[in-house]
C-alpha cells in the first residue's frame, strides 16, 4: 500500500510499504477514505519530537471502511464506515475506566519511554512517533486499529467524509479546551492560535455559549475564517501588535480573559523579534524542546482566578515560565492529550442536528501523493492553508 | 527553473547579522591584530552600518520593519564587496596581509551567508505550492471569507 513516511527533519515521502495484518484479536483494519495533516504532525515533521524513525508512518487523523476484523471484536462489521480516535485505548485499566483516555495504561508498548520524559507512561497514539507507542499511522491507504472494540465511531448516515473526519482529533480537541474552561454563559474566551485546532476551540467556546471569543493569530487570512466561519467577536493579529497582553486587557476592561485556551504549543512565534530569536535559538540547538510564548502570553493575560486551557502540543522542557503570575493570580491549568473518545459520540450529535458543521476548516483536499508539498504548503502557511485532507 | 532549497530563513539570517555586528563593532579588530588601525576603523564602521540596518529590516528581528528584506540582502552583497574592495582602493593592502586579509575574509562569509539565505524569507520551503494550487479540491478563499457562520451560537 501507499503510505506518507517520514523520512527525516523536514522531508515526508509517499512510498510502497507492507500492508498492515491483524495482530491480535482486538484489531481491526481499515481501508482509509479520508486522512488529514494535524499541525502536531509539524513538530515530528520539523524534528522536535524525539523517537522518530526513518520510515515511520504518519498521520493520527482518520477514517475509512472496516475490511477486516479480529476475533474479539464484536461491535463493527467488514464494511462498517468508522472514523477512529488518536489515541488508542484500551477500554479496561483504571485510566479509561475514568474516562482518560489518552491516559491508557496499557496502549503504549513503549510506555518505559513516555515514564521516563513525563513521570508516567501516557496512550499510545497513531503516527505520532515511538514515545507514544511507534504505531503505524493513518496517511496511507490501510491502518492497524488496536484495541478496535473501543476507539472507532461507527458512523451510520450519510454524512461527508469532510463533515466527520475530524472528529478523530481536532474537533474534540478543540471542544475539550473549551470544556475546560467552565463556560456557563457570558463568559470572554481568548484562544491563542487560529489553526485548525484553534478554530474549533473558538467554534466549541461559541457553541458552549461565550459572549466573547478573541482569536489570536499572526495571520490574518486565518483571523478571517475565525471571524467569518467560527463565530470569533474578536481578532488580535500579534504581527501588527505585539503586546497581546495589553490587547486583551483592552479588549476587556483591563480585567483580562475569564479563560484563555493555548491552542499553539511548542512552535509559538512572537512578534518581539529577540525574544522570539532566543526562543527559537535555544530549540534549534536542543536547550529547550519548546517555543512557548504563547503560554507565557495566556498566562500573563488570564484575569485573576480564571483558567488556562492547554491543548497545543507540548513534548518537553520549557524557559521563562511565568510561575509567579500563574501561582499568585489564583490560575488554574487544564491541560491534556484530548480523551476523544469520551467527547466523541455528543459531538457527533451535534454534527448530526446541525450545530456545527466541521467541513469548514477544510481549505485543501488532495490526493495522497501529494502529501511532500501539502506538508511544505501547511508548514509555510501558504496559499491559506488551514487544513488539508488527504484521499488515499 | 527549480532552486536548490536555502535553509537560512529571514529570522536565522538575523540572528547572524546583529552578532557579526556586534563581533565587528567590539573584539574583532583586536581578534584580527589591527586595532589601532585605519582597517580596524572601516571594520567597525562596517558592523555598525550592518546592525543599523537590520533594525529597520522588515523581518522577525527587526525593530521598525521599513527595509523589505530582499533589499537588505541586497545591501549584504553591496556592503560586502564594498568592504573587500576598500583596501585596495585606498592602498592600505601594500601596508600587510593584516590591512585586507580580514575584509576579504569578511566578505566571503557574507557572501557564503546570502547563498545559504533563501530570498523569500522562507528557509528551508521545498515544496512545489503550485502542484498543490492545481491540484486541490476546494477553493481556499471561498472557504475563509465566503462562507457563513459554521457553527450555531448557544442560545
Amino acid at each position: 500500500m501507499k503510505a506518507t513516511v517520514w523520512s527525516g527533519r523536514n522531508t515526508v515521502q509517499v512510498e510502497n510499504v507492507p500492508d498492515p495484518k491483524i495482530l491480535n484479536d482486538r484489531d481491526a483494519i481499515v481501508r482509509i477514505t479520508s486522512t488529514a495533516i494535524c499541525g502536531s504532525d509539524l513538530h515530528l515533521y520539523d524534528g522536535y519530537v524525539p523517537t522518530m524513525k526513518k520510515g515511520d508512518i504518519l498521520g493520527h487523523e482518520f477514517m475509512g471502511e472496516v475490511v477486516e476484523v479480529g476475533r474479539g471484536v464484536d461491535n463493527l462489521q467488514v464494511g462498517d464506515r468508522v472514523v477512529v480516535p488518536f489515541p488508542i485505548a484500551c477500554g479496561n485499566c483504571w485510566a479509561c475506566r475514568h474516562e482518560l483516555y489518552s491516559l491508557c495504561e496499557n496502549s503504549n508498548p513503549n510506555a518505559g519511554l513516555a515514564e521516563k520524559m513525563f513521570g508516567h507512561p501516557t496512550a499510545g497514539i497513531f503516527g505520532y512517533s515511538h514515545l507514544t507507542g511507534g504505531y503505524a499511522g493513518g496517511q496511507a491507504e490501510f491502518a492497524r486499529v488496536p484495541y478496535a472494540d473501543v476507539g472507532p465511531l461507527k458512523l451510520d448516515d450519510d454524512l461527508s467524509d469532510e463533515q466527520v473526519l475530524f472528529l478523530s482529533d481536532i474537533f474534540p480537541t478543540g471542544f475539550m479546551g473549551a470544556d475546560f474552561c467552565e463556560i456557563t454563559g457570558g463568559e470572554v474566551i481568548a484562544v491563542f492560535g487560529a489553526g485548525p485546532v484553534g478554530q474549533f476551540a473558538i467554534a466549541s467556546a461559541v457553541m458552549l455559549g461565550a459572549e466573547r471569543v478573541i482569536a489570536i493569530d499572526q495571520y490574518d487570512y486565518r483571523l478571517q475564517m475565525a471571524r467569518n466561519r467560527a463565530g470569533a467577536t474578536d481578532v488580535i493579529n500579534f504581527a501588527e501588535d505585539a503586546d497581546v497582553v495589553e490587547q486583551l486587557k483592552a479588549l476587556t476592561g483591563g480585567r483580562g480573559p475569564d479563560a484563555v485556551i493555548d491552542a499553539v504549543g511548542m512552535e509559538a512565534a512572537h512578534g518581539h523579534g529577540a525574544l522570539h530569536a532566543v526562543d527559537r535559538v535555544k530549540q534549534a540547538t536542543r536547550m529547550q524542546s519548546e517555543r512557548g510564548h504563547a503560554l507565557r502570553d495566556a498566562i500573563l493575560a488570564c484575569r485573576p482566578g480564571g483558567i488556562v486551557s492547554i491543548i497545543g502540543v507540548y513534548g518537553g522542557l520549557m524557559d521563562k515560565f511565568p510561575t509567579g503570575a500563574l501561582m499568585n493570580k489564583g490560575l488554574t491549568v487544564k491541560a491534556g492529550q484530548c480523551h476523544v473518545q469520551h467527547y466523541i459520540k455528543p459531538l457527533y450529535e451535534r454534527i448530526r442536528n446541525g450545530d456545527i458543521d466541521p467541513s469548514f476548516v477544510v481549505t485543501h483536499r488532495l490526493e495522497l501523493g501529494k502529501a511532500p508539498d501539502a506538508y511544505e504548503t501547511f508548514k509555510h502557511k501558504l496559499d491559506e492553508c488551514v487544513k488539508v485532507v488527504l484521499k488515499p | 527553473m527549480h532552486m536548490p532549497p536555502r535553509p537560512v530563513d529571514a529570522t536565522l539570517h538575523g540572528v547572524v547579522d546583529y552578532q557579526a555586528g556586534a563581533l565587528l563593532t567590539t573584539v574583532l579588530p583586536k581578534l584580527a591584530g589591527i586595532e589601532g588601525t585605519r582597517a580596524a576603523r572601516q571594520i567597525r564602521t562596517a558592523g555598525a552600518f550592518h546592525a543599523g540596518y537590520s533594525t529597520v529590516t522588515d523581518y522577525p528581528l527587526g525593530i521598525v520593519k521599513l527595509l523589505p528584506f530582499k533589499a537588505h540582502l541586497a545591501l549584504d552583497a553591496v556592503g560586502a564587496v564594498a568592504l573587500a574592495a576598500t583596501p585596495f582602493i585606498t592602498g592600505q593592502f601594500k601596508e600587510g596581509r593584516r590591512q585586507w586579509l580580514p575584509h576579504v575574509a569578511l566578505c566571503l562569509f557574507e557572501l557564503a551567508s546570502l547563498a545559504m539565505t533563501d530570498p523569500t524569507g522562507r528557509g528551508d520551503f521545498h515544496g512545489d505550492v503550485d502542484a498543490v494550487r492545481e491540484a486541490n479540491l476546494e477553493d481556499p478563499h471561498r472557504k475563509i471569507y465566503d462562507g457563513g457562520p459554521a457553527v450555531v451560537r448557544a442560545a
